[in-house]
């Protein structure tokens, strides 16, 4: 296998975990549209709706979020104060960049460290939440979401800092 | 120490870091400084999912985005136009209540300007307005609207003041009509202008026509419910602002997917991921500064800030003043969220302190927050607008320049004039 191939074998699978990403989103929005709008429909017709449905469109509004949020950080669209950086020289800017990046994943790392021992602590209380789930695994998305876009901010420091170094112009992925 | 740390967190915000990050360090150090678990962040995040009026942010942003692809602004430009048409300055002021409703479903986040500008602004040309209206006026357009009704950024004020809990409880359904008088006082205010300036050019008025009304409404008569069931559910109470998206986002689906058919079913995956990369750069952010909030509370950094602000400044007219130059600045600076997330938990209990009703200090705060968007020169809208029409930002600062000044009149009748405000509610 050549390093080209290995290259494209890596965009392939990067391009499959976004499809995924994606999906998933469609997925949970399709999933809170048609909760929230069943609920109105049955309280208004029969004057009664599923208990669990209202507490399912709040996480869902949590995992839409956290989910949403990854996506952003993959399109590098979360929101920033863009008067300094587009100044730059494209070599500094990536610079810049690849420290801002940095600073990003740790921080997003801490979090998703400390939420994970919450979870694993909820865990061993073993309390069931809805539908029969565990609350933990309900409240999971909080460490895995924050986990994950700490490694999408450290992979976009690794690309910035190559840039910076070799001044290649390099595509996001 | 805690200077140091909060001038090296502004550092990296200026150096373009996500100001999701930055908030959220913040609060990690505060935690970790004040000796808190530092696991309280998730409990802090998890109040996301314990609001249900949050569900109005997704499902209306996606609602938005549906009918910004789909041909529904061509058949609300239509409508509008054969109702207000006749009148001199009757397309500028189409513009204007179109925008605005436009950006109370989606927020004031560029879309406007994007979606209605390539609409408006050849349209506007075409019936003869100047170039430098017509670009001051897309420009405008592009915040107008975020105190109507299901404006998301009154709905996170809310929020929010919910949090802090100071004062009397406020509901987001009394926000929504505190902004009411407010809001048309700059459309009324916007659209005399505009007639100022059409009559001033003389230019050929299209007579009204039953015909072509007739003809717009049939053509619009999937959508014309709408703005019934979303603005009149909410303000009439029939429905809470989440099930008044849930709502919206059903049937825009049903009417522009199935009905319609004016956006293919594949496409929706995409729309659907556009509108909630919106959604999560917004929540995220709301997120943290729940943690960030309950850290400056418990710090008593707001009551810290009050005391030295009294010192220095003891009328309230003064203090109104003041804040409004600061709102300004930050709305120019920061997107609108980080400003209500950050300036919010600071601002309430200050101006609490000097007697402020929190809803009136919420409308205060969007309508700053709607002319710092254009506040030369770095305001978003102009920003947005030279990019998206082309023009050197000096024009288009100089193109807005009679509008913000008007809109610089209304906020100052807004601030001195709480009754503006309140009087719908009885609160004054």
């Amino acid at each position: 296998m050549t390093s080209a191939d290995r290259a494209s074998a890596l965009q392939r699978g990067l391009h499959a975990l976004h499809r995924l990403e994606d999906l998933f989103l469609a997925l949970m929005l399709a999933a809170m549209i048609l909760t929230a709008a069943a609920q109105i429909l049955l309280r208004n017709l029969f004057e009664w709706n599923f208990s669990w449905g209202d507490p399912l469109t709040r996480l869902l509004v949590l995992w839409v979020g956290l989910m949403g949020a990854l996506v952003a950080t993959r399109q590098n669209r979360h929101i920033a104060i863009d008067l300094v950086t587009h100044l730059l020289p494209a070599r500094i800017r990536a610079g810049v960049q690849a420290l801002t990046s940095l600073f990003a994943a740790i921080v997003c790392g801490v979090v998703a460290w400390y939420a994970a021992i919450f979870i694993l602590d909820e865990r061993g209380y073993g309390s069931a939440g809805l539908l029969g789930l565990p609350d933990w695994l309900l409240h999971s998305v909080i460490p895995l979401g924050f986990g994950l876009i700490s490694l999408r901010y450290a992979l976009h420091s690794l690309i910035r800092s190559h840039a910076a170094v070799t001044g290649t112009q390099d595509v996001a992925p | 120490m805690t200077l140091l740390l909060t001038l090296a967190l502004l550092v990296i915000a200026l150096m373009g870091a996500p100001l999701f990050v930055v908030i959220c360090a913040g609060a990690l150090l505060g935690f970790y400084s004040a000796g808190i678990d530092l696991s309280v962040i998730a409990v802090e995040f998890y109040r996301l999912a314990e609001m249900q009026v949050l569900l109005a942010i997704p499902l209306f942003t996606f609602a938005g985005y549906l009918l910004g692809e789909s041909q529904a602004p061509q058949r609300l430009v239509r409508v509008t136009n054969a109702v207000l048409g006749w009148m001199p300055g009757g397309l500028a002021i189409v513009a204007l209540a179109v925008c605005a409703f436009f950006t109370s479903m989606t927020g004031a986040t560029g879309i406007t300007i994007v979606a209605m500008g390539a609409l408006l602004y050849p349209a506007l040309k075409h019936a003869g307005y100047p170039d430098n209206f017509t670009l001051g006026l897309i420009t405008t357009s592009g915040s107008l609207g975020l105190l109507f009704a299901p404006s998301l950024p009154l709905i996170v004020y809310g929020v929010l003041a919910q949090q802090l809990g100071i004062g009397e409880p406020i509901s987001i359904e009394q926000l929504f009509i505190a902004g009411i008088l407010p809001g048309l006082l700059m459309m009324v205010l916007l659209s005399g202008y505009s007639m100022y300036v059409a009559r001033k050019l003389n230019l050929d008025l299209q007579p009204f026509a039953w015909r072509e009304l007739r003809s717009a409404l049939w053509q619009a008569k999937w959508e014309i419910p709408l703005p019934i069931v979303v603005i009149g559910g909410i303000y009439g109470g029939w429905f809470a602002p989440s099930e008044a998206a849930a709502v919206t986002a059903l049937y825009v689906l049903l009417v522009e997917v199935i009905i319609l058919r004016e956006i293919r079913l594949r496409r929706l995956p995409e729309i659907m991921r556009e509108a909630m990369v919106l959604v999560g750069a917004i929540l995220i952010i709301v997120g943290v500064s729940m943690a960030s909030t309950n850290y400056m509370v418990d710090a008593e950094i707001p009551k810290q800030l009050f005391e030295f602000i009294k010192e220095h400044v003891d009328s309230r007219a003064a203090f109104l003043m003041l804040l409004n130059l600061f709102l300004l600045v930050m709305g120019s600076v920061l997107e609108l969220y980080p400003a209500l997330v950050l300036g919010v938990p600071l601002i309430l209990p200050i101006a609490y302190g000097y007697d402020i009703d929190p809803i009136h200090l919420g409308i205060l705060f969007l309508t700053n927050m709607q002319i710092g968007f254009f506040l030369p020169p770095i305001g978003m809208s102009l920003v947005i607008a030279s990019y998206r029409f082309n023009k050197p930002i000096l024009e288009v600062c100089r193109s807005a320049l009679p509008f913000f000044g008007l809109l610089v009149v209304s906020l100052l009748v807004i601030t001195y004039l709480p009754w503006l405000s309140l009087v719908l509610l009885g609160r004054n």
